[in-house]
């Protein structure tokens, strides 16, 4: 090699190096830094006035999972129960939001191209207020004095008021209404990337309707259904501001448990062992959508590099 | 004839995006024989594939009816029709390996594993695929792509093959071959296909019969030498092969031949009359490769009637043949290719020569209505 070449490289090495470094050192500090603190922190005793103090602890985990301080009270699985109401609740979020998304996103993806870019750009309007502002034109909606209940009165449908806000049901609404644009986005890729002459075919094939759906247009749009599922799914299981503000004080979610332990319990280690809970689903959920894409990049892919050697 | 397909005056429009009206197809009526390789040629936009996509299902006509086997389809759809297509991308189904996308139409039809296991089998070893069966389609390449897709569309013995430009994504050398085995395939079957192209060598090479289309109608349905050697009309004529097309006027008819007279008042004797009176206006087509050169043909007094004269005002030499290009006065350049052989040589640009016009080299085209 040259010494000219070795220079460039060398500078090109640098280079990289410096562009790379900052975004690194940032990620190190503000995001590896905070998680390894609570993780170290869910396995550490909570202090009597907050704080820690350093000395091993798995009753955090314990007091969730199935084993409690016996010394002090008994397993009572009500944290685990407010963990699984809320993926469920998320999980009904999720649902929800597909149902609603997936016919818009493929209305949108045949529409002209100019329309389509107004719609988009409609979709993701709301971002432009604060989440607050909005969820609270929801409680200003759903209370029993609000619009929806007075419209129904007015029209006659019903005699009282239906008790819609601090329900679950509230929580719902108010979460799928936020988390719509998070599904449409990818369900919108997906859909607008799907080749209709393979619809085409499959009907050309002698297919109907609806097999062409569950033999095509499913699995083709597979990236992009969990894809905004997962999107959804993860702020939606630690959402707090949603449930306080539309659940009250009834419904308490996970997110809301986390908060206050850490912000009026101030019990830290068992905020971090539920916050743990919560990225261990996540995580979960991520690996199993990480497999999906990279199976469908496979057979996006051209022949097989591997394949192709061995011929 | 009662054939395999008959459509009756089909017509559908389309509204254009500028506004006004695109038609697609203008009253287009055509017989598909059993067992026919029938080709629909013509340039993009003529109509070709709008009626592919009226057989297949995907296009409504506007009137007219189209009969699959004696029976009215239009209220069939897509799903219904016993006809397949092999699509011009071929759309293959990504997510399925090359076997499931084979087995697709069966499947839904809800046949038994074992019937499909044996079925895709023998398709597959059919278009020469055997043992791909497990391979995802973003494995293969062009060509293998092409067999399964051909593969897929056979596999449920439809009554009639679509075929929509298969062959234009491949490169050239594979477009032969993938043009013969088509060919041969088509005659093991004993299925009628039906195969849309704006190439008209391919044309030539594989169809029975080929439909030329131009604005919506069918311009001339024939067999592909017929279509060659006597095209109807002049976009026909224009539109397949090389082509010098003069103008001329009869000058008097004598049985079955006749004499025309050149714009440049050259005088061509006994070409085929093809229903034309004395005074009709025609145009003379003389195909380049059937000219040849006057020097060597026998005498002065044969020639007399057979010559067109001028200066060569292109010439170049294309291995097998010489391409020259003579300016006529009073005639639009005619362009001729002779046969590189032992008695031909190289011309010179500039050089005064005269070309032989064999007597049955010249089709008299009449002329009607306006060139399209």
């Amino acid at each position: 090699m040259s010494k000219a070449r070795r220079t460039l490289e060398n500078r090109r090495r640098l280079t990289l190096f410096g562009l790379l470094l900052p975004p690194s050192a940032f990620l190190a500090i503000f995001f590896l830094g905070p998680l390894a603190i609570m993780i170290v922190y869910s396995w550490l005793t909570p202090g009597l006035y907050g704080g820690v103090e350093w000395k091993f602890f798995h009753l955090n985990y314990g007091r969730i999972l199935g084993w409690a301080d016996t010394k002090y009270e008994r397993f009572d699985p009500v944290y685990f129960e407010i963990f699984l109401r809320s993926v469920k609740l998320a999980a009904t979020t999720v649902l929800l939001s597909l149902i609603l998304c997936y016919p818009v996103a493929f209305w949108v993806s045949r529409m002209p191209e100019k329309r389509k870019n107004l719609v988009i750009f409609l979709i993701t309007l709301p971002f432009f207020i604060s989440l607050i502002v909005r969820l609270f034109a929801w409680v200003l909606i759903l209370r029993p004095t609000g619009f929806f209940n007075q419209a129904l009165m007015g029209l006659g449908l019903i005699d009282e008021p239906l008790e819609i806000i601090f329900t679950g049901t509230a929580v719902v609404i108010g979460m799928v209404y936020v988390f719509v644009p998070f599904m449409f986005l990818p369900l919108y890729a997906s859909i607008e990337k799907l080749d209709l002459s393979l619809i085409e075919a499959s009907q050309d094939l002698g297919a109907n309707r609806i097999q062409t759906f569950f033999r095509v247009i499913l699995p083709m749009t597979l990236p992009g259904i969990v894809g905004g599922s997962i999107i959804v799914f993860i702020p939606s299981l630690g959402n707090f501001i949603g449930p306080s503000l539309l659940g009250g004080a009834k419904v308490v979610m996970i997110g809301n448990l986390i908060e206050q332990q850490f912000l009026s319990a101030r019990n830290w280690p068992f905020g971090a062992a539920l916050g743990m809970m919560v990225m261990a689903a996540v995580l979960v959920l991520l690996l199993y959508y990480i497999r999906i894409v990279t199976r469908e990049e496979r057979q996006a892919d051209g022949p097989n590099v591997a394949e192709e050697v061995a011929a | 004839m009662q054939g395999i397909l008959r459509i009756e005056n089909a017509s559908k429009s389309f509204q254009a995006p500028e506004g006004g009206v695109i038609r697609a197809l203008d009253n287009v009526s055509l017989t598909v024989a059993h067992n026919e390789f029938l080709t629909l040629l013509g340039p993009s936009g003529c109509g070709k594939t709008t009626l592919l996509r009226a057989v297949s299902g995907f296009e409504d006509l506007d009137s007219g009816e189209i009969y699959i086997d004696g029976q009215p389809v239009s209220d069939q759809p897509a799903h219904k029709r016993p006809v397949n297509t092999v699509f011009q991308r071929y759309a293959l189904f990504p997510h399925l390996t090359v076997e499931r996308n084979v087995a697709y139409s069966l499947e839904v039809r809800g046949i038994a594993k074992a019937e499909i296991r044996e079925r895709v089998g023998n398709m597959l070893e059919l278009v020469g695929l055997a043992g791909m069966g497990a391979r995802k389609i973003g494995q293969l390449s062009g060509g293998q792509q092409q067999r399964v897709a051909l593969a897929r569309s056979l596999v449920a013995q439809p009554k009639i093959l679509l075929l929509d430009e298969p062959l234009s994504a491949l490169d050239k050398n594979l477009r032969h071959k993938m043009q013969q085995e088509l060919k041969i395939l088509q005659h093991e079957l004993g299925i009628s296909f039906i195969f849309v192209t704006h190439d008209q060598e391919e044309a030539l090479v594989m169809s029975d019969r080929i439909a030329v289309l131009n604005g919506g109608t069918i311009q001339q349905l024939d067999a592909p030498e017929e279509l060659y050697r006597r095209p109807g009309n002049e976009f026909v004529a224009r539109f397949i092969g090389e082509s010098n097309l003069l103008d001329a006027t009869v000058v008097s008819v004598e049985g079955a031949s006749c004499d025309v007279v050149l714009t440049d008042g050259t005088v061509i004797r006994d070409c085929p009359v093809n229903g034309l009176k004395q005074g009709d206006p025609a145009k003379v087509l003389i195909r380049p490769e059937n000219l040849v050169e006057s020097v060597g043909q026998s005498s002065a007094d044969e020639r007399a009637g057979h010559e067109i004269s001028g200066t060569v005002s292109e010439s170049f030499f294309a291995g097998t043949d010489y391409h020259l290009v003579l300016a006529c006065q009073g005639l639009p350049p005619v362009r001729a290719s002779l046969r590189a052989g032992p008695g031909t040589s190289h011309h010179t640009i500039g050089e005064q020569t005269s070309l032989f016009v064999p007597h049955d080299a010249v089709h008299l085209i009449p002329e009607r209505g306006a060139p399209a």
